[in-house]
């Protein structure tokens, strides 16, 4: 079983920060608006909703890492994560379509990658794996498809 | 090949008919506007008809298709020209449609799709009824033959026609028709055989069974907002408004279920599922005639659908989920195979397309019965203190505590809809089951599995509970509720039996 590299925490707490900012401000100034009379200055109403919104998204950054784990096993690639839903996806190699790894500005600056695994389900790119340190996210896309093309199905449906 | 030459007059005709608004606007404003003079109005109406008939026949004149061996030609356009050649092995779903107009003058639309995209490749408006027959059935056997790579298409015809298992005819028996009944057109060009024929009586029952129950409870929910609206019309005699809103709640049912009837009459009128070989065909429709076919190698899940009424009776309706553009009419997702017909009948076809064992259905443990019933009490306390805010906030309600009632029905509801979950997984399929107004029971093939995945929700976890959600690339199969590490195991048994599956196919397939 492998985990997600720990510089994915910086990476969602820096989404956790832009929501509580954005959050924040939309609190500031709908307390400066005063509809009815509150003690307190809008920028204290600011203040407390940015420290409870970003204390709750770093929170969940971590839990969201604690709950993430993946392995590439013989036939199938594993991915355990969710933190209030837990859900275990199994994707037999098979039926891999394309595996594509997206780096994103942040990702980037971090080093980080995401890997993700196409299949002609339904559910389409739902099987995507975040926060893997680049060079390991380029071996795993080579691995992915090298499986995917060992286990050559004739027929993608 | 050309068009039908009634094109023309047909597409005129349609046109004209939607222009025809346009024409009246245009009279009454004439008319308003004294400087315009209706000559005038008439001379340029002239003029957009000329112009419309001369693009008409130029489209006519310009159009024309041709199927040379492998692949299906295609040169159109007045203005912009355009030259399009399909490779006949590419062609998924050819659809033949007449609409009211069409069938007057013996003309039909034929509609050839393929995979890439959602939109139609090829569309042929209009041909002649016979010649949209002739060339479905055309691009059928030409894309056999293309499959198998063989240069004679005929012998791949009637090879394939005599490689059918003898056995099939028998197991569809009860619900099969001969293929005596065949249209000559049909039966001339192609081995084809009635799978199933809706019939009156069916066509009438399945409308009469068509109507969603729940629908009634809206009629009846809206009643006290019916009866204080009446009240000023009927006078308000002790008693009367509430004789004359049952009155009303009553004739409002019917009618719902009258329409509900008539849309199920008219959409499966004379509905007839035909097997050719690989494909099902099947024709419907009223006003309008569908044709189209169901490719069964893209089958990708069964679904056999029973309402609360049809299960009462022992009906079942049966669709076939194939892959490709889901949501489209025809070129994908599900295709209604069999409307209306017994619980024995629908699984003799099933199995017939599709041969799954049986097996019994594992229902959740109890605890998530409990768990339903504790979700349906929430549910009814959130309605209550809602209404009871109402009440204390805003307007006084009649009857504020009449949701508390509800709470007697949550355990019974619970049950209902546990008692209509279930999974069963056999040496090659997976079996799912939910619902109880419509109850759906999905077969899936373990060949067909894309992923699977178990997921549990804070509240699942708790009692121990966990969903399996099986896709596929015609739509999810989910095994709500299962326990925990039951969930687990036929997390792993599918995913094995899909490797395994995918892996014997490929093995059958390399021999050949």
């Amino acid at each position: 079983m492998e985990r997600l590299h720990t510089r994915v925490l910086l990476q969602w707490s820096a989404g956790a920060l832009v929501t509580a900012v954005v959050l924040a401000a939309v609190a500031g100034v709908v307390a400066s608006l005063d509809p009815v009379p509150v003690p307190v200055s809008p920028l204290a109403v600011a203040g407390v909703a940015f420290g409870i919104v970003f204390v709750l998204g770093v929170a969940y950054a971590v839990l969201r890492y604690r709950s993430w784990r993946y392995e590439v096993r013989a036939d199938t690639l594993y991915i355990e994560r969710g933190v209030l839903t837990r859900v275990e996806t199994v994707v037999p190699y098979v039926r891999v379509q394309h595996v594509d790894s997206q780096r994103g500005p942040l990702e980037r600056l971090l080093g980080l990658g995401t890997v993700v695994v196409y299949t002609a389900g339904s559910r389409g790119a739902d099987v995507s794996i975040p926060g893997v340190a680049a060079e390991r996210a380029t071996a795993l896309q080579e691995r992915l498809r090298d499986l995917a093309i060992e286990s050559e199905p004739t027929d993608a449906v | 090949m050309r068009l039908h030459p009634l094109t023309v007059v047909y597409r005129i005709g349609r046109r004209a008919v939607s222009l025809g608004w346009g024409v009246v606007v245009g009279f009454a404003g004439a008319s308003s506007i004294p400087f315009v003079d209706a000559r005038l109005v008439v001379a340029a109406l002239a003029v957009a008809l000329l112009a419309l008939v001369g693009y008409e026949v130029a489209r006519y004149r310009r159009f024309t298709y041709a199927l040379a061996g492998t692949t299906l030609e295609l040169r159109s356009g007045v203005l912009s020209r355009r030259e399009r050649e399909i490779p006949i092995e590419r062609v998924q779903n050819v659809d033949v449609s007449r609409s009211v107009g069409q069938r007057l003058l013996g003309l039909a639309t034929v509609r050839v799709e393929t995979a890439g995209g959602g939109s139609t490749e090829a569309l042929l408006e209009c041909v002649s009824a016979a010649a949209a027959d002739d060339l479905q059935t055309d691009l059928r056997r030409l894309k056999r033959a293309a499959a198998r790579g063989d240069a004679d298409a005929e012998d791949a015809t009637g090879g394939s026609g005599d490689a059918r298992p003898g056995g099939e005819a028998g197991a569809a028996d009860g619900v099969a028709t001969t293929g005596g009944e065949l249209d000559a057109t049909a039966g001339a060009t192609d081995e084809a055989e009635v799978v199933f024929d809706l019939g009156r009586r069916r066509l009438v029952l399945a409308s009469a069974l068509s109507f969603d129950v729940r629908l009634l409870s809206v009629v009846f929910v809206a009643q006290p907002v019916v009866q204080p609206l009446l009240a000023p019309l009927v006078g308000d005699l002790a008693g009367v408004t509430t004789v004359v809103a049952l009155v009303v709640a009553v004739l409002t049912a019917v009618a719902l279920w009258v329409a509900s009837a008539a849309r199920t009459f008219a959409r499966y009128y004379g509905f007839r599922l035909v097997r050719a070989g690989d494909d099902l065909r099947y024709e419907r429709g009223l006003s309008r005639r569908y044709t189209g076919t169901i490719p069964l190698e893209k089958l990708q899940t069964l679904a056999v659908e029973e309402t609360a009424l049809e299960r009462a009776f022992g009906y079942a309706s049966l669709s076939v989920v194939t892959a490709g553009s889901v949501g489209s009419n025809t070129g994908g997702g599900s295709a209604a195979a069999v409307p209306l017909a017994t619980r024995g009948d629908v699984l003799a076809l099933a199995r017939d397309l599709e041969p799954f064992a049986d097996a019994a259905m594992e229902r959740p443990p109890t605890r998530a019965r409990r768990r339903y019933a504790v979700r349906y009490a929430l549910g009814v306390g959130v309605l209550l203190a809602l209404t009871t805010a109402v009440n204390a906030l805003v307007t006084p309600l009649p009857y504020a505590w009449a949701p508390a009632l509800l709470l007697v029905l949550a355990p019974v509801a619970a049950h209902l809809k546990w008692r209509n979950v279930g999974v069963a997984l056999t040496d090659d399929h997976a079996v799912v089951q939910r619902g109880f107004w419509t109850r759906r029971t999905r077969v899936v093939p373990h060949d067909r599995v894309q992923t699977v995945a178990v997921s549990a929700t804070l509240f699942q976890r708790r009692r121990e509970l966990a969903s399996v959600a099986i896709d596929t690339a015609g739509g999810d199969a989910v095994a709500l509720d299962c326990d925990a590490e039951r969930a687990s195991a036929i997390r792993s048994r599918v995913a094995e039996r899909a490797v395994d599956a995918v892996g014997a196919r490929r093995d059958g397939n390399d021999s050949h």
